[in-house]
């Protein structure tokens, strides 16, 4: 329980992301009635009691005479601070008040082994001990950063992740809580907060899609991003999956009563809720129903599905093609992911100039943004079967390649050329713009060049490995679900081709971005320019003015736009 | 830039965002708090704040609780303002808890440049005035006596 809060990929994207989510031990600001200010450390998923008794450690107020105000709001006790949207840095405000005669002093006791457990989890990512009992947290450091830095960090790269994927697969089949984890890193957070992304998620789902055009009442639903969240939280946590149920059950009986309520209810139990149901429910919280489970696999950006050859011939352009139109699932293995999204890449980056060069740094630009938000979507994906062992060593050897990896860096570190990349491409820049925290993630040139090291491209590719043998064992136990799974492979091409339009069109889009230099600002920004009326900034003649300057970086723009404002 | 100052006008969004990164870190005098209720509210409409009430007045020890809603056309005009916790207070309806702007000035000769801190300090202050604090106040317990109408609602699916 304490180990999940102190995952490795939480504490790394954290610091990029300036502390969203919860994670390991962050600094949370208090601020006292009477001025004085400290700050306490602690972790965002302990509860507000426990808290509380580290305030009162640094103060002399008593946990029980502590109010905690955040945001305008009261915590109370038996909430957990990451409930109240607390971050990193963030200030609580603390009033003394009086003790509640009720509340027992000695409470909280229990909650303190939360902080202790902290230091297990560096353990489980150094060593190869197959039988540590966090052996499932081994596969984040992919994602993450090992905090304590040097020697540790390798180690766990090659250590965790490789020898022991067996060992990995079944303890995260065992284990709900690993899914939960996933579900709770940052990156994944910011995936389900924002709408638009889910609900083209969705919609690219056919059988989602039949499903809301059968039922056009349910296209609010799907339009209201509480509703979405809900559904998925509740899709992760079981209990609350649970509570739900017996909610609308009770409901339902209550309706039964009326006449030709019944009826009616009964209709829209089987035209909506069993199917929204079962589509949401994930791999591996129903754990018996995979293949036909639309919504995972749609979620799982890894069904490539028929590119199964890939993994010979990922320099082909043909390959791209292949992936896109065929939807035949299952019969063949699929590839991993990463491999792929660097084959799609490809075919745009081919019809450039300079495409050899670059395709592959575009390829890898994909997986890398596949790696901040999608990837960790993809470890939920439930039914890519057969692991793509060929495809990680050929993307070892295009990382390994030195003008590949030159190409990357001279890319990243010209964080121009990103915006570039960003906002000509349409639907990831809506994206980021529903995101603020993405687009921060995206352009912190640190947090790229981290992702793109070779060492933690390979790390990813490892985990997506284990994840994917783990996958193969749930899908081998039901080799009935064709039928199912058909359809879920379907669902996945559909996830899968967002994505690849995403970042297939980032490459060409950037290409041809670069290229434009006498044109006129209006044309040439009209991108940016509409991006700025969006926010709010009507004044064309300045905004034209503002994107000139900075090169057509619309976030340099809006800093400079405002900026001027301060003067 | 600076002879353009006058010109550009921040962004709703722009100046929300701005207010609720202040609330959230702290910045300000900090006898008051806010934040937005629900952080996927992409109009960032609905906001908590919270007034510790000040030494030597009726309201001291307590912590009053309000709403304030931003609409469309803030900061252009004033948000709505309204004590959640019960409060005996000149401006404020002893029944719905809503700041009157008749009554309390600062709404009714609203600039664009106020902020909601600024209208929860600002009721701070009209806590301290002579008229107002000697007020005898509601009994305590009363706090989040006006819950949110929308709450018990949240725990249904469709």
């Amino acid at each position: 329980m304490g180990g999940e809060g102190e995952s490795q990929p939480l504490t790394a994207v954290d610091g990029v992301e300036g502390g969203e989510g919860g994670g390991g031990a962050v600094a949370v600001n208090v601020r006292c009635s009477n001025g004085s200010k400290f700050s306490v450390s602690t972790s965002l998923d302990s509860t507000v009691e426990s808290f509380k008794e580290l305030v009162a450690e640094k103060s002399d107020v008593p946990a029980n005479q502590q109010r905690l105000i955040y945001k305008g709001r009261i915590l109370k006790d038996d909430q957990s601070l990451l409930s109240y949207g607390l971050q990193a840095d963030h200030t609580v405000h603390m009033v003394r008040g009086s003790a509640p005669s009720s509340t027992p002093p000695s409470a909280p006791a229990a909650n303190a082994g939360n902080q202790t457990t902290a230091p297990n989890v560096t353990r489980g990512v150094g060593s190869n001990d197959s039988s540590n009992p966090l052996g499932g947290e081994s596969l984040f450091p992919g994602l993450g950063f090992n905090p304590l830095g040097g020697g540790n960090a390798m180690a766990g790269l090659f250590g965790a992740g490789l020898p022991d994927l067996e060992q990995a697969q079944q303890q995260l089949a065992q284990n709900p809580n690993m899914i939960r984890d996933m579900m709770n890193t940052p990156a994944i957070q910011n995936l389900m907060n924002n709408p638009e992304f889910m609900r083209s998620m969705i919609m690219s789902n056919p059988q989602m899609r039949e499903l809301v055009d059968r039922n056009p009442e349910l296209g609010h639903v799907l339009n209201d991003p509480s509703i979405l969240r809900q559904t998925l939280e509740a899709a992760r946590n079981p209990e609350l999956m649970r509570e739900m149920m017996r909610n609308t059950d009770r409901a339902m009986s209550n309706i039964e009563s009326m006449p030709e309520g019944f009826n009616h209810l009964r209709r829209m139990y089987e035209n909506v809720q069993e199917p929204l149901l079962n589509a949401t429910t994930m791999s591996g919280n129903a754990g018996n129903n995979t293949a036909s489970n639309p919504f995972a696999a749609l979620l799982g950006n890894q069904g490539v599905t028929t590119q199964g050859t890939d993994a010979s011939n990922n320099s082909s352009t043909t390959n791209a093609e292949t992936g896109t139109v065929n939807s035949i699932p299952n019969a063949n293995p699929l590839p991993n992911p990463w491999g792929a999204t660097a084959g799609q890449t490809n075919a745009p980056g081919r019809t450039n100039s300079g495409g050899d060069a670059r395709s592959p740094g575009l390829g890898g630009l994909g997986a890398l943004g596949g790696l901040g938000g999608l990837g960790g979507l993809g470890m939920l994906g439930a039914d890519s079967p057969l692991g793509a062992t060929p495809d990680a060593s050929q993307l070892t050897q295009i990382l390994q390649n030195p003008a590949m990896s030159q190409m990357m860096q001279s890319m990243l570190s010209n964080p121009q050329y990103m915006n570039q990349l960003i906002s000509l491409n349409p639907q990831l820049r809506t994206m980021l713009d529903a995101n603020p925290q993405l687009r921060e993630m995206m352009q912190n040139p640190d947090f790229l060049r981290q992702f793109s090291s070779p060492e933690m491209m390979q790390q990813m590719m490892t985990l997506q490995q284990s994840l994917l043998s783990q996958n193969r064992n749930t899908t081998t136990q039901e080799p009935g679900q064709t039928g199912g799974a058909a359809a879920a492979g379907t669902g996945n091409n559909m996830g899968l081709d967002l994505l690849m339009n995403m970042f297939g069109s980032l490459g060409a889009g950037g290409l041809s971005g670069t290229n434009q230099s006498n044109v006129p600002p209006e044309e040439r920004y009209a991108t940016q320019l509409q991006q700025l009326q969006e926010m709010g900034f009507y004044d064309r003649a300045e905004n034209i003015r503002a994107l000139l300057a900075t090169n057509g970086n619309v976030n340099a723009a809006v800093e400079r736009l405002l900026g001027s404002i301060g003067q | 830039m600076s002879s353009e100052e006058a010109k550009v006008v921040v962004p709703r969004n722009f100046r929300l965002l701005e207010e609720l990164e202040r609330g959230e870190k702290g910045i300000g005098d900090g006898t008051v708090s806010y934040g937005m209720d629900d952080a996927d509210d992409i109009y960032m409409q609905s906001w908590t704040g919270t007034i510790l009430g000040p030494h030597n007045t009726a309201y001291e020890g307590k912590i009053f609780q309000l709403k304030l809603f931003c609409g469309k056309d803030y900061p252009e005009s004033p948000p709505s303002v309204r004590f959640q916790t019960r409060i005996n207070m000149a401006c404020v309806n002893p029944e719905s808890g809503v700041v009157e702007p008749s009554l309390f000035p600062m709404l009714t000769n609203w600039r664009r440049e106020y902020t909601m801190e600024d209208i929860l300090v600002k009721l701070k202050k009209e806590m301290m005035t002579s008229h107002n604090r000697k007020l005898v106040q509601p009994p305590e317990g009363t706090e989040e006596a006006r819950a949110d109408p929308k709450g018990p609602a949240k725990c249904c699916v469709m």
